[in-house]
């Protein structure tokens, strides 16, 4: 393929990488996107030399007025699309970019034109950039670096031979391979994807190493925030049920010290409710405090010496990349204690629930550190409990009028001693009497909860969690309703959990005085499908690289760089402790040699072994600068290498330096062939063996006829005998 | 051993210092373009912090600096060596040959723009080589065209890439310190004037048997002619034997001296002087006279044939014009004009200014040109 063909395709193939990015952001609409596919197809089957595209497309001559007028209808299509349509900037924008685009595409005629068509390509690509984070991103991003590479070498290339044909006085050669060749080569090809390479390589270096000084001030959400539902203030029982069958990802959770969970599930704790009316959840207390900062970026929820005196922890830390949500709330197993992030205050309600000022603009990355409670074993078998007068007011509180539950939770716990016997005997009770279904459709019922317990007994988790709150209460057990996500999803190849949507949970906790409040759960296990397939093996490969992607490049800040470079460090050091322990374990026995060679040296002679390696230092020194050109003679002939040309010169170079030693200098305007004459008269011993030399160096440099083995031999032989010569 | 760190040290530097030195780069249009648009994208990753737009910045700056690299790779290990006549004359289109060598092992050097570095100055003789394969050479020849005699120092090499983006012209020096010769243009004489120049003070007499080269007669063989004298075409062709005779040299001597004393505002005038001397210089050796040109302290001595022409054009190429003010200058003339009394042959003395200093040399040639004479012979030159 000729430069020039290559030229024109990698140019509007650049231009179509970047518009598929636009299209796959889905920024562009239908009548936007077909024609701008067509004309990218048409434009990059033209420049692939496809005969009827391109007599076609000759056809089509668009003059510069009519270009112009295009350029200005798309303008005026703009002013249209921001008022009246889009109503942002970003999207009319990006319209208007496509626009211009196509019409370039189509008008693509002179060098200015693929300059702006480059410029707007890049303008694309950075809108692609302003509107997603997704991992397609990826290949878009790399081929587009391909591409541009590609046209920018290329472009050049152009350029510099169309400027030499037109200067009007190209070089000549006189003698040697043509000035180049104008088409693409093997080595041109190779050349080329090596720079890509290259490129690809020190992006990611320069991506990791530049550092972040933004702030994000001005940085526009990605996206809408996904709706969740039960982290409000009030929520009505049934509410979780209209997201169950979600989906979509809310939040990913990597557990740093896996050993300390299992990973089947994990509680992700987001907010608890006390008071209950028959219908909805809600709290008594709405105040929030705000968590005070330990470090930079670092808020205590919750201090160590708040938990109950010889309670029971097990202690979890979370990294959690949380999507962008219409709540304010943060979700963490239960309790946390401290939280980390790019967050300027966090505030916590009286509950334990973690809230931001406000729902954040874009995808949050935090961690947290849990303590979750353990039941000791005293209050496991205590048949009383003494709790608090303020717990007891504020979490036994039960609405009027259900003497039918008070009466079904005593018949329950008949026979159980304890109140952690009485809580398990409803949680059973409830585990084992009723079926879970989404289909139960009980929001609008007036008592919900009595049509869940006595009627359907069907519902799903908020209908359990309630019941068996409600029951407590009526046993005057405290308990209370908490509502968050129940992460199940474990991704082997990312080591995290996957949440989703549907993951939202609602389950129970209850209060025992010096244990805390432990989490129990009367929900069944969903039987859901859970046959791992090839094809589900794939999808969570493919999440966890959406997750790498996210944050490795998406998230990547200057704490991250930070955490580089204290990894970086760390490894340095412990590389070199390794290295010095590896060199001494090697030099240990050598030294002990060298050591006993050196005593017995000093036994004979004080200072003797310093004076020996002196001189053993110096004798190879010398003995190596004399034997230099001898080396220098092997290595010419026995290394391979030297192609023939480059060995002749160097022999010849070896002969030039030879003969400078006794004092016959080549000056730069002498013919090889002249000085060798010269050489003939001055030094009458040496005249052959230069002029064979010579001979050969002319013919090894300027012939077509490379030099033979034998050749190269003789002229080496000739070069050795002229060393050896002295003149008189 | 600090010693020798030091001494490493310095040599990096030094070495650096050199390579920064001979090592010039400057933007192109496109690469401020380029620049301009990695600055307006390195604000927009500032101001919004996203992460992507940091890479599409790492991608700009990868280029920037992958064309810094290339670039310098792409000058590095390249060879040059001239090939120049040894005399070129002014305003004749001379061929010069250039050698390039790419001693790089594996990759070829792209995009290569040659010029001539003169007197500090790059000159342009369209040299282009898209690409030089590696370990290869290249013999590149280009026209010269010197406008004025003297000398042209050939100071180096400048080599030009804007690979591999055209973002940033790259040059490097590679110097090749050579000197051309120029010598004066060559006009057309008319052949009375040369006749009549060389054959006053000969008393326009006659060619004379005698040593020499040039033919005089032929005449029959004679008992004690010299054998080697036979001229055995025609003593074919006649059957008789038939010896030739030589015309006598040293009868056809000619002396042309050129004065170098002349004031500033005879500059045009002298520089012509000096053409019509190389001219006159040209005809004799084409009529096969033996020739001597004096030149100041420059003496070529009597010779003939091209060798000999080439030298003393050699010597009007480097002569400079000397102010009349100058002491040494008219010493040199007096003691001139001593010398060339003890000579033989014609002289013929080009005088472009008629000044005091000069009067005495004037005076001992057979013929002076003096400034008005040479007005009227060199105002076509």
């Amino acid at each position: 393929m000729t430069f020039e063909r290559a030229f024109a395709l990698s140019s509007v193939l650049l231009a179509a990488v970047a518009c598929s990015g636009l299209l796959f952001a889905q920024s562009l609409p239908l009548w936007l996107a077909l024609p701008t596919a067509l004309i990218l197809i048409l434009s990059v089957l033209q420049a692939g030399g496809m005969s009827v595209v391109r007599r076609r497309m000759a056809r089509i001559i668009i003059s510069p007025a009519l270009s112009n007028s295009l350029s200005l209808g798309a303008f005026v299509i703009f002013l249209v699309d921001l008022i009246f349509f889009s109503r942002d900037l970003l999207p009319a924008g990006i319209h208007f970019l496509v626009l211009l685009l196509n019409i370039k595409l189509l008008t693509l005629q002179q060098r200015r034109d693929y300059r702006h068509l480059y410029a707007l390509s890049l303008m694309a690509i950075l809108a692609s950039a302003a509107v997603t984070t997704d991992a397609w991103y990826v290949p878009i991003f790399l081929l587009y670096l391909f591409a541009a590479v590609w046209t920018l070498l290329l472009y050049h290339m152009t350029q510099e031979t169309g400027s030499a044909a037109g200067a009007g006085m190209p070089a000549q050669p006189a003698i040697g391979p043509a000035a180049g060749p104008s088409r693409i080569t093997a080595p041109f090809l190779w050349l080329t994807n090596g720079v890509v390479a290259m490129t690809v390589g020190m992006t990611l270096a320069i991506f990791f190493v530049i550092p972040r000084v933004g702030v994000g001030a001005l940085q526009k959400t990605s996206g809408e925030a996904l709706r969740t539902s039960g982290f409000s203030e009030r929520v009505d029982l049934g509410t979780i049920g209209s997201v169950k069958q979600d989906p979509q990802i809310v939040m990913r959770v990597e557990l740093p010290d896996r050993s300390a969970v299992s990973n089947d599930h994990l509680y992700l704790r987001g907010l608890a409710y006390d008071q209950y009316n028959g219908r909805s959840w809600s709290h008594s207390r709405t105040r929030q405090r705000s968590l005070g900062l330990v470090a930079e970026g670092i808020f205590l929820a919750r201090p160590p010496s708040s938990r109950p005196p010889g309670s029971q922890s097990l202690t979890i830390r979370q990294d959690i990349l949380l999507e962008t949500l219409d709540t304010a709330v943060l979700f963490a197993a239960p309790f946390a204690e401290l939280v980390s992030g790019e967050f300027l205050a966090v505030q916590a309600d009286a509950m334990s629930g973690l809230h931001l000022p406000a729902p954040p603009s874009s995808r949050l990355r935090y961690s947290v550190t849990s303590q979750v409670p353990q039941l000791i074993a005293e209050e496991r078998t205590a048949t009383a409990l003494d709790y608090p007068e303020a717990v007891r007011l504020r979490y036994l509180q039960v609405p009027a009028g259900l003497q039918r539950i008070d009466e079904l939770a005593h018949r329950v716990v008949q026979g159980a001693a304890t109140p952690f016997e009485r809580t398990r005997a409803v949680q059973q009770h409830l585990l084992d009497n009723y079926r879970y279904s989404l289909e139960a459709e009980q929001a609008t019922l007036n008592h919900p909860l009595e049509e869940f317990l006595f009627t359907r007994k069907t519902g799903y988790c908020e209908h359990y969690a309630t019941a068996m709150v409600v029951m407590l209460r009526t046993l005057g057990i405290p308990a209370r309703l908490v509502t968050g996500f129940l992460a199940t999803e474990w991704n082997e190849y990312g080591g995290y959990f996957t949440v989703r949507q549907r993951d939202a949970h609602a389950w129970v906790e209850v209060y025992f005085p010096r244990s805390g409040w432990i989490t129990m759960d009367p929900t069944p296990a969903v039987n859901a499908a859970s046959a791992a397939s090839r094809w589900e093996s794939l999808g969570r490969f493919g999440a966890s690289l959406r997750l790498q992607w996210d944050r490795l490049f998406v998230s990547y800040s200057a704490k991250d760089q930070l955490a580089v470079v204290h990894g970086m460090r760390e490894g340095s050091d412990f590389v070199r402790e390794q290295a010095s322990r590896w060199v001494a374990s090697l030099s240990g026995p050598s030294a002990k040699a060298l050591s006993r060679l050196s005593a017995m040296a000093r036994r004979f002679q004080p200072g003797m072994a310093g004076l020996v390696t002196g001189l053993f230092v110096v004798g190879l020194a010398i003995f190596l600068l004399m034997v230099r050109d001898r080396i220098g003679l092997w290595a010419t002939l026995h290394l391979p290498i030297a192609p023939s040309q480059g060995a002749i010169l160097q022999l010849y170079a070896r002969m030039l330096r030879t003969l400078e030693q006794q004092g016959l200098r080549k000056p730069p305007s002498v013919t090889a062939r002249e000085f060798a004459g010269f050489v003939e008269r001055e030094w009458q011993a040496a005249g052959p063996l230069v002029a064979c030399i010579t001979d050969l160096y002319q013919q090894g440099r300027f012939s077509r006829r490379p030099l033979s083995q034998d050749e190269l031999s003789l002229a080496a032989e000739q070069v050795g005998q002229l060393q050896s010569l002295r003149r008189m | 051993m600090r010693a020798l760190l030091s001494f490493r040290a310095f040599s990096i530097f030094s070495s650096m210092r050199g390579l920064s030195r001979r090592r010039t780069t400057r933007l192109t249009s496109d690469g401020t373009k380029f620049i301009l648009f990695t600055f307006a994208i390195s604000l927009a990753a500032v101001n919004t912090g996203n992460n992507l737009f940091y890479l599409i910045l790492s991608m700009m700056l990868s280029c920037i600096v992958i064309s810094g690299l290339l670039s310098e790779y792409c000058l590095s290990r390249l060879e040059f060596h001239r090939h120049l006549p040894d005399l070129i004359m002014a305003n004749e289109p001379a061929t010069l040959t250039l050698s390039i060598a790419n001693r790089n092992r594996r990759l070829s050097s792209f995009s290569l723009r040659l010029f001539d570095v003169i007197g500090g100055q790059n000159i342009d003789r369209g040299l282009f080589l898209q690409q030089l394969p590696p370990q290869s050479s290249l013999l590149l020849s280009y026209p010269l065209l010197a406008t004025r005699r003297g000398r042209i120092r050939l100071e180096g090499v400048r080599v030009q890439t804007l690979f591999p983006f055209g973002l940033f012209r790259k040059a490097g020096l590679y110097p090749t310190d050579t000197e051309l010769v120029v010598a004066p243009p060559i006009k057309p004489l008319t052949l009375r004037f040369v006749d009549e120049l060389v054959s006053e003070g000969q008393g326009q007499s006659l060619p004379q048997r005698g040593r020499g080269t040039q033919l005089y007669n032929l005449r029959l063989y004679q008992p004690g002619d010299d054998s080697r004298a036979i001229h055995w075409m025609t003593t074919a062709r006649t059957s008789q034997l038939i010896v030739r005779e030589t015309e006598a040299e040293d009868q056809r001597l000619v002396t042309v001296i050129l004065s170098l004393m002349a004031p500033d505002d005879r500059e045009s005038l002298f520089e012509r002087s000096v053409t019509f001397v190389a001219s006159l210089l040209w005809q004799l050796t084409e009529r096969a006279y033996p020739v001597r040109l004096i030149v100041g302290n420059e003496d070529s001595g009597f010779g003939s044939g091209s060798a000999h022409l080439f030298t003393m054009l050699r010597v009007l190429a480097l002569c400079e014009r000397q102010r009349p003010e100058s002491d040494g200058a008219s010493l040199t003339g007096e003691e001139r004009s001593s010398r060339h009394d003890a000579d033989q042959g014609h002289s013929v003395a080009v005088v472009p200014w008629s000044g005091q200093a000069i009067s005495a040399q004037a005076r001992s040639a057979d013929r002076v040109l003096d400034d008005r004479q040479l007005e009227e012979l060199t105002h076509d030159f």
